[in-house]
């Protein structure tokens, strides 16, 4: 069992678990956090699940945790593991269930004293607009090739059909879509669940926020982004929806049968691993990229969903909502990064970890009362972290325990005497999500931030809320 | 109690048990639809499907059930209030699923996973695992 004193400091900010601690450790972990920080780390089993990531074949120079850390299954969440794409793994727990969970940020020509008089009704557009919640479909319901289409080509599938403008496409992750992307590796059932989803939030940690720019931290940055104090924007945080969780679920059973074959024992079934270039590990690159261009397409038909509701309600005097960005923060990509002073191709795993490439703005979605940040990625993270850095606050309590301590219509009515509108599906899912169930947005954002692996620009502040 | 909700940070962590095989799995079953929908229909139009499959193990045979479950839900929009099972071995499962449609679900349960799962019988002969949902 991993103890406090196994760690090593490398700085105030970055604590080493060495290759000794444990023999089968292939190389050692690190983990970005602060001294208080890491008592909350260790009240869960997140550190002894990085330190069964570190034993996987081909993985190189360390696995790595960012302060949100928290306990998943297999892989921690708040991790990032980097694979020879030779004699490497691809491994769907490192990715997690809901494939390309990410986020997206819009911003307005508008400041929130212009809108203020209209927040209840923009609320109100875009709870109609945009569904949420389990099992109600969204506005479109593709079949056959035309569903194939978006599997293979993403948000620019969901632009050629006229649900945004191709200058879109030019501020997403990767232009909004992997090119490995094969649907025919995806299966039937994947597609069946997937089929009426496109547009829709979906519930649990997943939701749609117009916030107001509170802070500014860096002004050139925030010029070059588009920022400026008391902005109006709009956040979108959800993934790949049913059809992400089958393929996921598709695929592990597939590993792990693989895995019974060739009797490879592992601390955790989860963990289930194909090597990158055998037919499993290609099968499933192909259709997990499948699986990340189908939330690219989900968030660009919400983009269209949300400027919809934010016109019918401001009309052109509203003006256009243009894309800042948008990130990914559970997926698998080849990237080329130095390794010994060499440059590799790696098989970048992030699960509830955020790209941050030098100059790219990084999102973090904070919990519904509290915040959530715009960053901007940092040379250092090229060399320390192959440019990732954190994703979000990360749970500090169950959703039950939440649901038991916190009534939902309560939080509704304190959150909107903080001048927070909320639209929400139910007052369970709402007390789910509560601010106290999760870390300090701040104190995770301020760690990435001393570590030097990403750069602060702006918080931003809710200022009305849409949940399942 | 053939299921009890555990503790567990981020997703959900589950106890079942049952004195035969058939009981356990159907106590599983009954714990996720339960998450999935707190309060099932109570007069319904009896919806039937159908399931086979093959696992290398028990535990693997749990969640895979499980599994299949959860993905004939959604797709068909839900909620499973008993199975019987024709066959039930420990690596295959042979079972007539019946439903009752629903408007929508109260949790959006990911999948059921094999961490933590490990169905083994306890003390008391009954079968026992812990089961972990991502939702």
């Amino acid at each position: 069992m991993i103890a406090k004193n196994n760690l090593i400091k490398i700085h105030d900010w970055l604590w080493e678990i060495p290759k000794s601690f444990r023999a089968d450790m292939r190389v050692a972990c690190r983990i970005y956090a602060s001294e208080k920080m890491l008592d909350e780390i260790f009240r869960d089993r997140s550190l002894e699940q990085l330190i069964n990531v570190s034993i996987l074949p081909g993985i190189i120079n360390f696995a790595i945790a960012m302060p949100d850390i928290h306990e998943g299954y297999g892989f921690p969440i708040g991790g990032v593991a980097a694979f020879d794409e030779n004699e490497g793994v691809i491994s769907p727990g490192g990715i997690g269930y809901d494939i390309n969970c990410g986020v997206r940020l819009l911003r307005s020509e508008k400041k929130f004293d212009e809108i203020k008089s209209y927040l209840e009704k923009l609320g109100s557009a875009f709870y109609k607009e945009i569904p949420s919640g389990v099992g109600r479909g969204g506005r479109l319901n593709l079949k056959g090739k035309d569903f194939n289409a978006v599997l293979k080509d993403g948000a620019k599938r969901m632009i050629e059909m006229g649900y945004g403008k191709v200058e879109d496409l030019e501020n997403l992750e990767s232009s909004g879509f992997l090119e490995n992307a094969d649907p025919a590796f995806v299966s039937e059932t994947a597609k069946k669940r997937g089929k009426d989803q496109l547009g829709t939030m979906g519930a649990g940690n997943h939701f749609v926020e117009i916030d107001k720019v509170e802070n500014i931290f860096d002004e050139n940055e925030a010029k070059r982004l588009g920022l400026f104090q008391d902005q109006v924007v709009i956040l979108i945080h959800t993934g790949s929806r049913g059809l992400g969780h089958q393929i996921a679920t598709d695929y592990i059973k597939i590993m792990m049968m693989s895995l019974i074959k060739y009797k490879i024992n592992l601390p955790d079934r989860e963990l289930a691993y194909a090597p990158f270039k055998s037919k499993e590990g290609q099968d499933y690159f192909s259709a997990m990229s499948a699986g990340a261009n189908f939330a690219w397409a989900n968030r660009q038909l919400i983009t269209w969903e949300a400027r919809k509701a934010w016109n019918d309600v401001l009309g052109k005097e509203g003006g256009n909502l243009k894309i800042i960005y948008d990130v990914a923060h559970n997926i698998a990509k080849i990237e080329e990064h130095s390794v010994n002073a060499g440059k590799r191709k790696l098989v970048l795993h992030r699960k509830g970890a955020t790209r941050s490439f030098p100059a790219q703005p990084v999102l973090i979605p904070g919990s519904m009362g509290t915040g959530s940040y715009v960053l901007v990625g940092e040379e250092k993270s090229m060399k320390e972290s192959f440019g990732s850095t954190c994703h979000g606050a990360g749970r500090r309590m169950s959703r039950h325990q939440a649901k038991r301590e916190i009534r939902g219509s309560e939080l509704k009515e304190r959150l909107e005497r903080e001048g927070i509108v909320i639209n929400a599906g139910s007052f369970s899912g709402l007390a789910e999500e509560a601010p106290e169930a999760y870390k300090d947005i701040d104190e995770v954002v301020e760690i990435v931030y001393k570590a030097g692996i990403a750069k602060k620009v702006s918080r931003l502040k809710p200022i009305a809320v849409i949940k399942g | 109690m053939p299921y009890e909700i555990l503790e567990h940070t981020a997703d959900l962590r589950m106890r079942v048990a049952g004195k035969t095989k058939e009981d356990f799995f159907s106590a599983a079953l009954e714990g996720m639809m339960r998450v999935l929908a707190e309060k099932p229909p109570k007069f319904f139009e009896k919806k039937l499907r159908q399931v086979k499959i093959e696992s290398p193990d028990l535990t693997s045979l749990l969640i895979d059930f499980l599994n299949e479950a959860l993905s004939l839900a959604y797709i068909n929009k839900e909620i499973y209030i008993k199975a019987v099972f024709k066959k039930l071995s420990e690596t295959i499962l042979e079972a007539e699923l019946e439903g009752a449609a629903i408007d929508g679900f109260d949790e959006d349960i990911k999948a059921a996973t094999y961490h933590e799962a490990s169905a083994a019988q306890n003390e008391k002969g009954e079968w026992e695992t812990v089961i972990i949902f991502d939702i």
